[in-house]
């Protein structure tokens, strides 16, 4: 051996005699172009599924909220009519309401409340002074134990004919409906971007493979049996997969913390005007990190099938 | 020259009137039968595109035969299932003629891969690989890769990756080929000392004068199409 051969310094070279002995050797050789790249696809592809999932979470459970929100309020609508007072009517109605088991709150909105809700639509309180505005009853509800919507109903119009009770029933399920497109559509999006994680995979592989066929070949004449090369291709690229899954799926993670901390005040103000953390919660997060779980586990099958297949194909 | 007799009993190869033929074309072995005894020593030799090498890789079961049968270690190899013929392989030491080392390896775990891929805990082989590679006088390249080697040290490696497991049977394509004449000597005093430790071995070589450095090796002499024995000594 010439002595120039091996210019490396003194604890490198000492290092380089004793890790032949100790370590590992992966017998499929390390492309770093082509790892590089396919960790790359791989977290970007992990980010986009951990994302789409995480913000599918968000807005089902942020849906849901409202709707319970919504179930749990009922609004009572009296309109001006004729010679009728409109206050003695409140009265009325709320005297009726305060007394029906299942009803915890009862709070009349005033006129300037009401006219200040038409604002948008018909502009400023004063030019609605002279409009007949109808007034507003909101009621909270005890959930677990509902009053008779039919019955009380039926009290309310018996006692005040222009007043009408909603139960919100047309939002809910609405709002029930658009849930399900928010998780229809993020689920869609999540098998797509799986499929994509696993083509990318398998691509990978059958590429590595196929440029590996001349070490494949080698190894089979030393008598190494398909599930050892199988086993030495499929930890290689399960690995990959795993840390492109990591990787993105972790920057997603982080993503979804940020917004989780710096937006608990001001994206979670529900209907009523008070403040319900939790929204984006640790379900979240949960499903995110179940994400990048799913990713790791496509790589290790999409890789494993295919380093099946091209095995028998290449022996 | 006569062609080479069949013989049935305790062979580690037996070749019944094997053809190969390439796609449609004419065949380029035919009616080939001869056998390989435990611990023989012989030359496969030919004028170059004769077939030497095609044979080596029917042995080797690169190659299935268009007709005939092939026996190896006392199984007819078209009955082969894949396990079956990775534990034959187990069995035969190959030193190719463009060596096929694993270049992202060491010297060293090239020449231990046999053993590696057998499942064996390094613990158990490392001594006797670096034993290995000193005998064929890489001891103090078994960290080098085989890019950084040269052709005769690349030889060499392939050679002592052959004979790590100690096979029954050891099958080099041109050994020799790519060395000076005296590194060609002393490979071949290597391939004697491992005939001598009881591995029979089959070197395809158009070398004349390595083949004489031999004596009562048995030569197997490809030549239009069919094998024929020039002596059978051994």
């Amino acid at each position: 051996m010439s002595e120039n051969r091996f210019v490396q310094p003194v604890f490198y070279g000492r290092l380089r005699r004793l890790l032949p002995l100790f370590r590992r050797d992966p017998l499929v050789a390390a492309d770093q172009v082509t790892d590089r790249a396919l960790i790359t696809v791989v977290a970007i592809l992990t980010f986009l599924a951990a994302i789409t999932a995480g913000a599918a979470q968000f807005a089902v459970g942020t849906a849901m909220h409202w709707r319970v929100m919504m179930a749990s309020e009922l609004t009572v609508q009296l309109k001006p009519q004729g010679a009728r007072s409109i206050d003695a009517d409140i009265v009325r109605v709320s005297d009726i309401l305060r007394g029906t088991p299942g009803i915890t709150t009862v709070k009349t909105l005033s006129r300037d409340e009401s006219a200040k809700l038409l604002e948008p639509w018909i502009g400023s309180a004063s030019s609605l002074e002279s409009l007949p505005i109808p007034r507003l009853i909101t009621v909270r509800i005890d959930t677990d134990q509902p009053p008779d919507l039919v019955a009380l109903r039926k009290a309310i119009s018996d006692a005040v004919p222009a007043a009408s009770l909603d139960d919100h029933r047309t939002w809910t399920k609405k709002l029930g409906r658009l849930s399900d497109i928010f998780l229809t559509s993020a689920a869609i999006a999540l098998v797509l971007v799986i499929v994509a994680t696993g083509l990318t995979i398998v691509f990978a592989t059958r590429g590595a493979m196929a440029g590996n066929r001349e070490i494949i070949e080698v190894l089979h004449f030393i008598g190494a049996d398909d599930r050892y090369i199988a086993a030495q291709f499929q930890s290689h690229f399960a690995v990959l997969g795993v840390r492109g899954g990591l990787i993105g799926g972790g920057a997603a993670l982080l993503l979804i913390l940020a917004l989780k901390i710096g937006s608990a005040a001001s994206l979670t103000v529900d209907f009523s005007g008070s403040v319900s953390p939790g929204l984006l919660d640790w379900a979240t997060v949960l499903v995110t990190f179940a994400v990048i779980v799913l990713v790791g586990l496509v790589a290790g099958v999409a890789s494993r099938i295919t380093v099946y297949r091209t095995i028998g194909r290449l022996s | 020259m006569q062609a080479f007799p069949y013989r049935s009993a305790g062979e580690l190869v037996r070749f019944e009137n094997v053809g190969l033929r390439y796609g449609v074309g004419a065949e380029t072995l035919t009616d080939v039968s001869f056998s390989i005894e435990p611990q023989s020593f012989q030359f496969l030799t030919g004028a170059s595109g004769t077939g030497k090498t095609t044979l080596l890789r029917l042995i080797m079961q690169a190659l299935k035969p268009t007709r005939g049968t092939v026996v190896l270690f006392g199984q007819d190899t078209s009955l082969l299932e894949k396990d079956g013929l990775t534990a034959l392989r187990r069995r035969m030491g190959i030193v190719f003629q463009d060596f096929r080392l694993l270049d992202h390896l060491t010297t060293y775990e090239n020449v231990a891969l046999p053993l590696k891929v057998q499942g064996r805990d390094e613990v158990t082989y490392r001594a006797e690989v670096t034993e290995l590679l000193s005998w064929v006088g890489l001891g103090d390249l078994i960290h080098a890769k085989p890019p950084v080697l040269s052709g005769g040290e690349k030889q060499r490696a392939s050679i002592a990756r052959a004979l790590v497991a100690q096979p029954e049977l050891l099958l080099a394509d041109e050994p020799t080929g790519n060395v000076d004449p005296s590194l060609a000597r002393r490979l071949l005093r290597l391939f004697v000392e491992m005939n001598r430790s009881g591995t029979a071995i089959l070197i395809a070589t158009h070398d004349l004068g390595l083949m004489d450095q031999i004596e009562g090796a048995r030569r197997l002499v490809l030549a239009d199409r069919r094998l024929y024995a020039e002596a059978s000594d051994v």
